[in-house]
């Protein structure tokens, strides 16, 4: 060997030199182990490992390369059809997090009462039997004054295993409030394609067989949906293809895409519901699955009523009806007014979407339905896969999937107490199902679990007030608009235990923190995601190194814990379920401590995949070990067509466009509040009345600020970035170096993007500090002149902002500066009622610009 | 065994824009911050709503006439036997004539050691952990190290040095592809042998390509195929 400075580094590396701090300078020369020898020998010298990347809600399957216990590397797990070995860029990033020494170490307590932003928490090591016997005092205290309402749960991201301790829990310990971050994320998404085709959850395409997509502002190449699987056959879809991006933004997409359609935020529905009127007065309609007049000749005439009888339809029910009320007048000309797009774009995409059919694609996201009024705008774009009949179809969308069949975990009834069950029956916290808060997930009043609200809640105590919270994987005066209200509110709960990776902006409110692992290499556990590549799947998370850090696992590990500390306290219920009812499917040993508990518990949920005896269509996996080497199982690909004639779950059976499913939920929903289906819409800001709330119509857009335009004369436009792990990737190096990968953003910054004509007249350049303030709050950050966005109307990337999170996303710990500014504190809580999601995009504040 | 002739190619037809190769790289190469063997060309024109956006990767060219192995003083830039433009850190003395050279801006100067924030002592708040400690229990000077790199360059690099994109030599060298090639989502990018005229890299130059400042007579290895638009 020769003998150069490698050599010699490479010597004193083994030799533990570099961890006790030594310079590089002066190595030692020693023996040469056989990793040395590989290196000589130029071999792989790590081994691949299965496990999932949450970075997004793609939940794709990875491995990571493993090296001497260390995580090394990250790709796409070969072994799963939905992503096929790639990942994206964000999952590279989570190297940098799980190693990240600004994470929680250890269990500590606040030792300082008083809690408020100003407050510092005076945070000290404790054990984590301290922790446990803390946090069982609280819930005993609430058992004892029949309280245990006051009891929540937060989840934000999860895995399988949320079933334990958001799932059964809350419910043995006795309360109606675990709260999930869900209606923060995409609900309203699924509120169209449920009250068209009846299917809440997220959509699969097939990209492979289709020639026109309309992005309704998706970047399916920067996040969600399906993000790898989409970049991997991004060049061939373009060559075949025709691409129409509607995003206010110039995102990627609309970069790479044949049409950019720059809307006016929060004006999408005049687009969806323009295009649907094009594709009927120029007969454009996929006649084999919406059907046709009974003398084939077309009487969508614009602003002409059709007779109902006139029309016969196939798969779909109600196109006549939805033409008469909310299309025959929303011409190209009518819309272009509303969206700020030229009417011969929207003729053109029309068209070139409609000849395409049934092999086009309307790509719903966020970023169009996330918004006040935005969900009869996600059931007009999930209308317009009906008009064409790329509903569940090929080179179309898929609504379902083929079955991935996993167990419940045992039923907990039998250990719901009697003061558990008073405290059950409560009204929940989150004010879902009020008048104003229809949220109809699966046709319920109150389905979806409103997340913002309840920060209101706690402020005015209404219902009541909450006194013991545990919250995972959350960040909730972060990620919800209004973050002031969470600061507030949270200062007021008595009692709250942060489970977190890093420190964060929540934490600065917590009474006890505690290390969770990182769920891409420090844990075992299910992740069952949604479909991609016509593969319905379920992942494995292993547990791919040991923590430096001194972790247990929030959603098992943790309750098990509590569950014995309150044993020892004299309610054994929940530690009881946990003995009684989980057992190892192999062996029929029940779980001894939190870790093999863990183990069964992903064991059993996962048993019908691994074990043979299960019929099932899809990957054949001959035992548990072999699952979690795999990685993953695949279902087969998806039958199309499995909706049609009749299956299609909706009151009717069809696929409506007048929906019956949504006036028979309004109505339940109306009932209950002895109210008028009007009355539900006035309730929940909707402008529109009569039937017109049964089909998907064109809502104007609403504004926080709009009666004070004067005061705040821009638009302010939120927007994803491609490095965001959900906001948990700001405090990496690799994040901040290449954030400038986002179109007009800069690299170690977080700007806010301003068209050029705009900042002329305010005399801002490029660089210079501007106060954006809104009716809600306040940041400074630097401006950015930006041709990708309107004039009136100003962009921001959403995740930074951080002024709790650790060295690189917070500038000065002590004065809590941020490296930029968060938008949620300058967005108003506002929220799309019908399907009960905090509403983030469509331009939904106003804002004023200034130089400082 | 015959020589080759490397080189790459980048279709930005495919391509996303989404820095993997150059976030990649980093982690195969243990680069430091604002040490970027690949990074990126952004280029941006038009006024709203006419605007336009192109992204292009960009690394070390591996020039056929490389003007930084002309410039090098102590020949620790210098052209291997496969048509690599390659760094040999044993001689570099860090004069940076070859960054000056460079018309591409693509060789970096170690102004210190790299990675020495992981022997840092302090925590960053009372519930954190120090650097110090993560390196420690990690076993290595960078949490997420990877040796490989080791085999025929300093896998760190140290400061008073350049370095540079290498092409993943160490790679190429067992018949494996780059490691940003490897990991590009949008499988844009290959690195094939010029001189195999079975080598699927000249099917790949048949559609239109281009190279960066080809007027300058540098004679580039990395062909751009295809628009990104």
């Amino acid at each position: 060997m020769k003998l150069n400075r490698r050599n010699f580094l490479k010597a004193s590396a083994l030799t533990g030199l570099f961890a006790a701090g030594a310079t590089q300078t002066k190595p030692v020369l020693n023996a040469f182990s056989t990793k040395a020898q590989a290196s000589e020998e130029n071999k792989p010298q790590g081994e691949w490992i299965a496990s999932v990347c949450q970075g997004c809600t793609a939940w794709c399957a990875v491995q990571i390369y493993r090296i001497d216990g260390r995580a090394t590397k990250v790709r796409g797990n070969p072994n799963a059809k939905a992503n096929h070995g790639h990942s994206c860029v964000r999952s590279h990033i989570g190297l940098q997090q799980v190693y990240d020494p600004d994470r929680v170490k250890q269990p500590m307590k606040r030792t300082n009462p008083k809690k408020g932003r100003d407050e510092d928490p005076k945070f000290v090591p404790i054990s984590w039997e301290e922790a446990m016997d803390t946090i069982a005092d609280k819930i005993i205290e609430l058992r004892e004054n029949n309280e245990t309402h006051k009891f929540s749960v937060w989840r934000g991201r999860y895995t399988a295993l949320n079933g334990i301790l958001y799932g059964a829990m809350p419910k043995i310990i006795g309360s109606p409030n675990n709260v999930s971050h869900s209606s923060i994320c995409a609900e309203s998404e699924k509120f169209g394609r449920y009250y068209t085709e009846r299917y809440w959850g997220y959509a699969d395409y097939d990209h492979e067989n289709t020639y026109y997509e309309i992005f309704w502002g998706g970047d399916p190449i920067s996040s969600n949906r399906q993000v790898p699987h989409t970049a991997s056959i991004w060049g061939d879809l373009k060559s075949r293809a025709k691409l129409a991006c509607i995003d206010p933004r110039f995102s990627t997409t609309a970069a790479k895409s044949d049409e950019w359609l720059p809307v006016i935020p929060g004006e999408d529905g005049a687009l969806a519901t323009a295009i649907a009127h094009v594709l009927l007065t120029e007969e454009l309609w996929y006649k084999p699955f919406v059907g046709d007049f009974k003398d084939g000749v077309n009487r969508f005439e614009v602003g002409k009523t059709v007779n109902e009888d006139d029309f016969e339809e196939i798969q779909t029910h109600g196109v006549v009806k939805w033409w008469n009320l909310a299309l025959k007048d929303a011409t190209p000309e009518w819309a272009s007014e509303r969206a700020g797009i030229p009417a011969e774009q929207i003729y053109r995409v029309a068209r070139d979407f409609g000849r395409a059919a049934p092999k086009c694609i309307s790509f719903s996201s966020p970023g169009s339905s996330m918004v006040v009024r935005g969900g009869y705008t996600a059931m007009a774009q999930a209308a317009l896969n009906g008009l064409v009949g790329s509903a569940d179809n090929e080179g179309g969308v898929i609504c379902g999937g083929e079955s991935c069949p996993v167990n419940d975990f045992p039923e907990f009834e039998s250990y719901i107490d009697s003061i558990a069950e008073q405290g059950n029956s409560m009204e929940r916290i989150d004010h879902g199902g009020r008048l104003e808060f229809p949220a109809l997930k699966d046709s319920k009043s109150g389905g979806v679990k409103l997340t913002n609200t309840v920060a209101d809640a706690i402020l005015n105590q209404d219902p009541y007030d909450l006194k013991v919270v545990l919250s995972y994987w959350t960040n909730f005066n972060f990620s919800n608009q209004g973050t002031e209200r969470w600061d507030e509110a949270l200062a007021k709960i008595p009692f709250m235990v942060h489970m977190t990776v890093n420190p964060a902006e929540q934490t600065h409110f917590a009474d006890i923190v505690l290390p969770v692992p990182h769920s891409m290499f420090e844990r075992l556990s299910p992740v069952r995601g949604s479909n991609g590549n016509l593969h319905t799947h379920l992942h494995m998370q292993n547990k791919v190194i040991e923590s430096p850090f001194d972790i247990k696992v929030d959603e098992t590990e943790i309750p098990w814990m509590i569950g014995e500390a309150l044993e020892k306290k004299g309610f054994s219920n929940l530690i009881d379920y946990f003995r009684n009812e989980f057992a190892d499917p192999e062996t029929g040993k029940s779980p001894e401590n939190e870790e093999e508990f863990n183990e069964i518990a992903t064991k059993m949920y996962t048993q019908p995949l691994w074990d043979l005896s299960y019929e099932k269509e899809g990957d054949k996996i001959n035992g548990w070990e072999e699952l979690k080497e795999i990685g993953t199982w695949n279902s087969i690909p998806y039958r199309f067509r499995q909706k049609w004639d009749g299956n299609w779950g909706t009151e009717t059976g069809q696929f409506e466009f007048y929906s019956e499913t949504l006036k028979a939920a309004l109505q339940e929903h109306a009932d209950k509040h002895n109210a008028t289906i009007d009355e539900v819409m006035e309730a929940a800001m909707q402008t529109e009345r009569g039937e017109m709330a049964f089909v998907p119509h064109y809502e104007p857009a609403y504004r926080v600020g709009d009666d004070e335009k004067d005061k705040y004369p821009f638009i302010f436009s939120e927007h994803r970035s491609k490095l965001n792990r959900e906001a948990r990737s700001a405090n990496t190096s690799w994040y901040q170096e290449f954030k400038d990968v986002d179109p007009g953003d800069e690299a170690w910054d977080d700007v806010v993007k301003i068209n050029p004509k705009d900042a002329k007249e305010l005399r801002i350049q490029n660089g210079d500090n501007v106060k954006l303030t809104t009716p809600t709050g306040t940041i400074t950050v630097k401006a950015k002149l930006w041709e990708g966005t309107r004039p009136g109307v100003v962009s921001k990337c959403y995740g930074q902002g951080h002024w709790a999170y650790g060295h690189i996303a917070s500038l000065d710990r002590k004065k809590q500066i941020a490296r930029g500014g968060n938008n949620n504190t300058i967005l108003a809580p506002v929220h799309e009622a019908m399907s009960g999601s905090g509403a983030r995009h469509g331009g939904q504040t106003r804002v004023r610009v200034e130089k400082v | 065994m015959t020589n080759k002739n490397y080189a790459m190619t980048i279709d930005l037809q495919s391509c996303i824009g989404c820095s993997s190769c150059a976030v990649v790289c980093k982690n195969e190469n243990n680069t430091d911050t604002g040490m970027n063997w690949m990074h990126f060309i952004k280029n941006e024109s038009g006024t709203f709503p006419n605007v336009s956006y192109e992204y292009i990767p960009a690394l070390c060219n591996h020039c056929d006439n490389a003007p930084c192995v002309k410039a090098c003083p102590v020949t620790a830039m210098y052209k291997d036997e496969n048509g690599l433009t390659l760094h040999d850190a044993d001689k570099c003395i860090g004069c940076k004539a070859c960054m000056a050279s460079c018309p591409y801006g693509v060789i970096s100067y170690n102004k210190k050691d790299p990675h020495d924030y992981w022997s840092q002592q302090e925590s960053w708040s009372e519930l954190s952990a120090t650097p110090a400690e993560v390196q420690e229990k990690s076993g290595a000077k960078l949490p997420y190290y990877n040796p490989e790199r080791d085999y025929n360059y300093e896998a760190i690099r140290y400061r008073g040095i350049v370095e540079k994109c290498q092409l993943c030599d160490h790679r190429l060298a067992r018949d494996e592809q780059p490691y940003c090639v490897t990991r590009c989502p949008s499988e844009a990018m290959y690195v094939g042998d010029l001189n195999d005229p079975d080598d699927k890299i000249h099917q790949i130059l048949s559609d239109d390509h281009k190279t960066l400042k080809d007027e300058l007579g540098t004679k580039p290895k990395v062909f751009y195929v295809r628009n990104f638009k």
